[in-house]
């Protein structure tokens, strides 16, 4: 019974190597069409990880595929560990990042869509490459969807099986059915706001290629460009305007835009939605006063251009840069860095601890205030007109507790290897809620590479227990886990 | 919520801290500083106020003091008794401005430790005494209200700590603090008592034995010297002072059993908790220490200073801002715990990060298992689910309030470092922090603002939060 259970998920994440696989077939006609060496690489890459998936794929041939949740912890915790493995091969065996510790943190900084790089100039990569780092993006984002939407609420991670009936699915014991229509729903949206931003770009004069690149890196709120400069390159206010209003797409859940596509405007009343907004729009103009002075020369349409742009990519966690914010003033940077802990929304593509969590502690705390002067009185606390309960509320505050530890521990590990506090800190900040660059030696125009190798892999363990919600990955390690 | 019984409390408060005065003094007066007059002013001041303000107790006979009432009292007695502890600054002149004068005495009540001056021996005797017994004063206040009015009032899950004092009417606050203080403050006099005795058997005068004693006992922090501990250099007065920080940083009815005979520290979780962190984070500093030390000596300062952050008390016997990375991380990451409930020291408090981390870790097991029902306990008794709810929703406050505070701190164009870890050293009590407010520098060259800001914040933190924002709600305010 328990090889078989090994072996659905050994499937399962074959499956899910298979199509990375095929994604890196993908890129392999890029570098074909621009004339790049590395063709053959990339095509050896694909063709190993094609195989290895589908190696792992056999045992399960033929038969039906039902899973419980232990099934269903294993295989999201182990396959963001996995697949950008596989995902570090393109890079590889072309040379472009010679070493496995660039290249694996490369890789699982794109399908965790955190965006942070350890390449000091990604303009000699070849087309091919850009193409799949992007794309890693892109993927993870649709992992992410699911993960959010249907995975996470169906496991009750930390509190939020406050959005099991999101999306109502046929049957509600069972994993699988409910996953794939979520993600039949739900990735169709997905690729419709992609081509419609690619369209957006274009026709603000960006290259095709280009366009294809950050709009897989936005709606994905990943942040890896084709630019060294990032999207400061292209210096377009229209451009910036696209990918703020994008960024904030991708940062917000896609089961409110898909009940906008269905006409259900009003679904943005909910709680979560306006409070990231109202958050997003305070931040914006406090680190637009911060910068109008000494960056920008009085002038507030440039400070509110680039203060909406770097605080959206923050909130949402994409991690694009306009401007090189780790030079800003304390005040702005103070804002930014105290951003990366709520992040985004739940159910977007974003990462952080989510607003709804933060917003819930929030009612929390000033529900304590009413039961401190009235003790006998029972007040509740609701979300979006729903009660909560507090079982719900208790995996919130636990989920908080292991956040901040988690942040501590890694903090503590950075610094053990010789980096600075600030560095330490806002690296760990924006790895755990998959922004990208952080502050001092990690920001915007910097990049990871020059820390040790230990601060890398420890990065990359941030990245993953931020993506999965701490809890998923923890899980694995814990006896009751093992036991039965 | 009526404003008479109030007024007269805080006038009792304010009394007692005149009467304090006078102590400073004799003081002067013994050393024959110039600052006799100024100082014996404030204190005619304090106490004439103070009793007129008394005057209304009259018209209190036979009630109660409420639960709103309680908050008030706490409250504005945080902000009054450092309002009228200024005034022996101003007057001699030894602190001008008043913001610099009332942020040196917020620090002194609050029992935080940090300073405006950037040179303390040229203050007079009187007044390095006053400042010492600021916290004290300060030290005997938060022994009271950590231990009697916040379990009573329920503030921040602290009821677990309800029973502790068994007295003899439960709704009643006067007859209860009364209890407590009476029990508690014997013990705290008797610390303080043996402290003052045995640093003055290592060779420290009298007077630095006197004012170090009134300041480790309350984890405070000022001291009498501008290189703080560090000025005697002696590994003696090290050991005695980390000693009594920590005494000074755990729960002070386990001292009161154990001076009764009854020995309980290693059955007490939180005293577990907060030992192991101690010993974890010392040995993680040892290391870095070594190239500078010998192990013995690196095993001193790192436990000196591991325990002065810990207790919230912000002695420094080394400069720990020039410390390496690691060292500085680990010290800023132990401000937000703090020290243990029911002692002086101040922070979130280490029983209340030890209850969330007992939540984060039922919730593993509940995942695996849903409908299994597992309750979480705390020295062997089972923690209801409404304190953990209050427990929580105290830590968030602590943590938006501090990233609140640190925000409006870097307006104010402070580096981020020093803006982080003022504001925590702040809120958790300590003192020094890291960047321009290491251990070997002060505060005094912030601008007023940011001073206004942090002496807000140590009020925040050392009346855990609650207490103070209680006072904004509207439900305060009706009926």
């Amino acid at each position: 019974m328990f090889i078989m259970r090994i072996a659905r998920v050994l499937g399962v994440l074959g499956f899910l190597v298979l199509i990375a696989g095929l994604g890196i077939l993908s890129s392999v006609p890029f570098s074909a069409y621009y004339n790049d060496p590395d063709v053959p690489h990339l095509f050896v890459s694909a063709l190993v990880t094609i195989t290895v998936g589908g190696l792992m794929m056999l045992p399960l041939r033929r038969k039906k595929i039902e899973l419980g949740a232990r099934e269903g912890f294993a295989i999201v915790a182990l396959c963001w560990f996995v697949i950008p493995f596989f995902g570090s091969f393109p890079f590889l065996f072309s040379g472009q990042i010679p070493r496995m510790v660039d290249a694996y943190f490369e890789s699982v900084s794109g399908f965790t869509t955190t965006g942070g790089s350890i390449l000091s100039n990604v303009e000699v990569l070849s087309h091919g490459l850009l193409y799949w780092r992007s794309l890693t993006h892109w993927l993870g984002g649709m992992g992410i969807i699911v993960l959010s939407l249907a995975v996470l609420p169906m496991l009750g991670i930390g509190g939020m099986q406050l959005f099991k009936a999101e999306v109502a699915g046929p049957t509600k014991n069972k994993l699988t059915p409910r996953v794939a229509e979520t993600a039949r729903l739900l990735w169709g949206l997905y690729v419709i706001l992609t081509v419609a931003q690619i369209v957006l770009l274009r026709v603000g004069g960006m290259p095709l290629f280009d366009s294809i690149c950050h709009a897989f890196a936005t709606i994905s709120t990943g942040g890896f460009s084709t630019k060294n400069l990032s999207i400061a390159a292209y210096d377009s206010a229209y451009i910036d305007m696209v990918v703020t209003l994008f960024m904030f797409i991708g940062g917000t859940s896609f089961s409110l835009h898909f009940l906008a596509l269905q006409g259900k405007v009003r679904q943005y009343r909910d709680q979560e939605f306006v409070f990231f907004t109202i958050t997003a729009m305070v931040a914006i103009f406090v680190v637009a006063f911060a910068v109008v002075g000494k960056e920008y020369g009085g002038d507030i349409l440039q400070a509110l251009r680039y203060s909406a742009f770097n605080v959206m990519t923050v909130m949402s966690c994409t991690g694009f840069a306009t401007a090189d914010f780790a030079l800003w003033s304390p005040l702005a940077q103070g804002v930014l860095f105290f951003l990366m802990f709520p992040g985004a929304t739940s159910g977007s593509t974003g990462g952080g601890m989510k607003t709804v969590r933060v917003l819930l502690m929030l009612k929390a705390g000033t529900n304590l205030f009413k039961r401190l002067l009235h003790p006998k009185a029972v007040t509740p606390i609701t979300f979006n007109g729903a009660l909560v309960g507090m079982e719900t509320m208790m995996a919130i505050a636990g989920f908080a507790m292991l956040y901040f530890v988690t942040f501590g521990t890694g903090t503590i590990v950075l610094t053990a290897a010789g980096s600075d506090i600030l560095t330490s800190m806002s690296a760990v900040a924006a790895n755990m809620a998959n922004v990208g660059p952080g502050l001092a030696a990690v920001g915007p125009m910097a990049n990871y590479g020059h820390l040790p190798d230990i601060s890398k892999w420890t990065l990359d363990v941030c990245m993953i227990l931020g993506r999965l919600e701490i809890y998923t990955v923890l899980v694995l390690f814990t006896k009751v886990f093992w036991r039965g | 919520m009526r404003i008479v019984p109030v007024l007269s409390v805080l006038g009792f408060i304010i009394c007692a801290v005149g009467i304090a005065m006078l102590a400073a003094v004799l003081c002067s007066w013994y050393f024959e500083e110039p600052d006799v007059q100024p100082i014996l002013v404030s204190a005619l001041i304090s106490i004439a106020v103070g009793v007129f303000l008394m005057m209304f107790m009259k018209r209190l006979d036979g009630e109660e003091l409420r639960a709103r009432e309680g908050f008030a009292i706490v409250t504005f007695g945080w902000i009054v008794a450092p309002l009228f502890g200024t005034l022996p600054f101003l007057f001699s002149g030894a602190i001008p401005s008043f913001t610099d004068a009332f942020f040196e005495s917020v620090s002194g009540f609050t029992t935080t430790g940090a300073s405006i001056l950037s040179d303390v021996e040229s203050l007079t005797h009187g007044l390095l005494f006053w400042r010492a017994m600021t916290h004290w004063l300060g030290g005997m206040g938060i022994i009271v209200l950590s231990l009697a009015i916040l379990p009573l009032l329920g503030v921040g899950g602290m009821q677990l700590f309800k029973a502790e004092f068994a007295g003899p009417t439960k709704d009643k606050l006067t007859p209860r603090i009364a209890e407590t203080a009476r029990i508690l403050w014997s013990v705290y006099v008797l610390m303080t008592a043996v402290q003052a005795g045995l640093l003055i058997a290592g060779g420290m005068s009298f007077f630095d034995s006197i004012c170090h004693s009134f300041a480790t006992i309350a984890t405070g922090g000022f001291s009498t010297k501008n290189a703080s501990i560090g000025h005697f250099n002696s590994a003696y007065f090290d050991v005695v002072i980390t000693v009594f920080m920590f005494i000074a940083a755990t729960n002070f009815p386990l001292h009161y059993a154990a001076l009764s005979g009854k020995f309980r520290y290693f059955k007490d979780n939180e005293f577990q908790f907060f030992s192991i962190s101690a010993i974890v984070a010392i040995a993680l500093i040892v290391p870095l220490l070594l190239s500078e030390h010998d192990f013995l000596n690196a095993l001193r300062y790192a436990a000196f200073n591991v325990v002065s952050i810990m207790s919230s008390t912000g002695f420094a016997s080394a400069d720990f801002a020039q410390w390496a990375p690691l060292a500085q991380i680990v010290l800023l990451l132990l401000m937000f715990p703090g020290a243990c409930a029911g002692s002086t020291g101040g922070g979130m408090k280490n029983v209340r990060v030890i209850l969330l981390l007992k939540t984060a870790a039922n919730e593993l097991k509940r995942l695996v298992h849903p409908q299994a029902v597992i309750p979480i306990r705390y020295n062997g008794r089972m923690v209801e689910q409404d304190i953990l709810f209050n427990i929580a929703g105290f830590i968030i406050l602590y943590l938006v309030t501090f990233a609140t505070a640190t925000i409006l701190v870097a307006a104010n164009g402070l580096d981020l470092v020093t803006s982080i870890s003022a504001v925590v050293a702040a809120m958790s009590n300590i003192g020094p922090g890291l960047g321009a407010v290491g251990p070997a520098a002060n505060y005094g060259g912030l601008p007023d603002l940011v001073k206004w800001i942090l002496g807000v914040c140590m009020v925040i933190g050392r009346l855990e939060i609650f207490t103070v924002f209680v006072l904004f709600s509207r439900a305060f305010w009706r009926s």
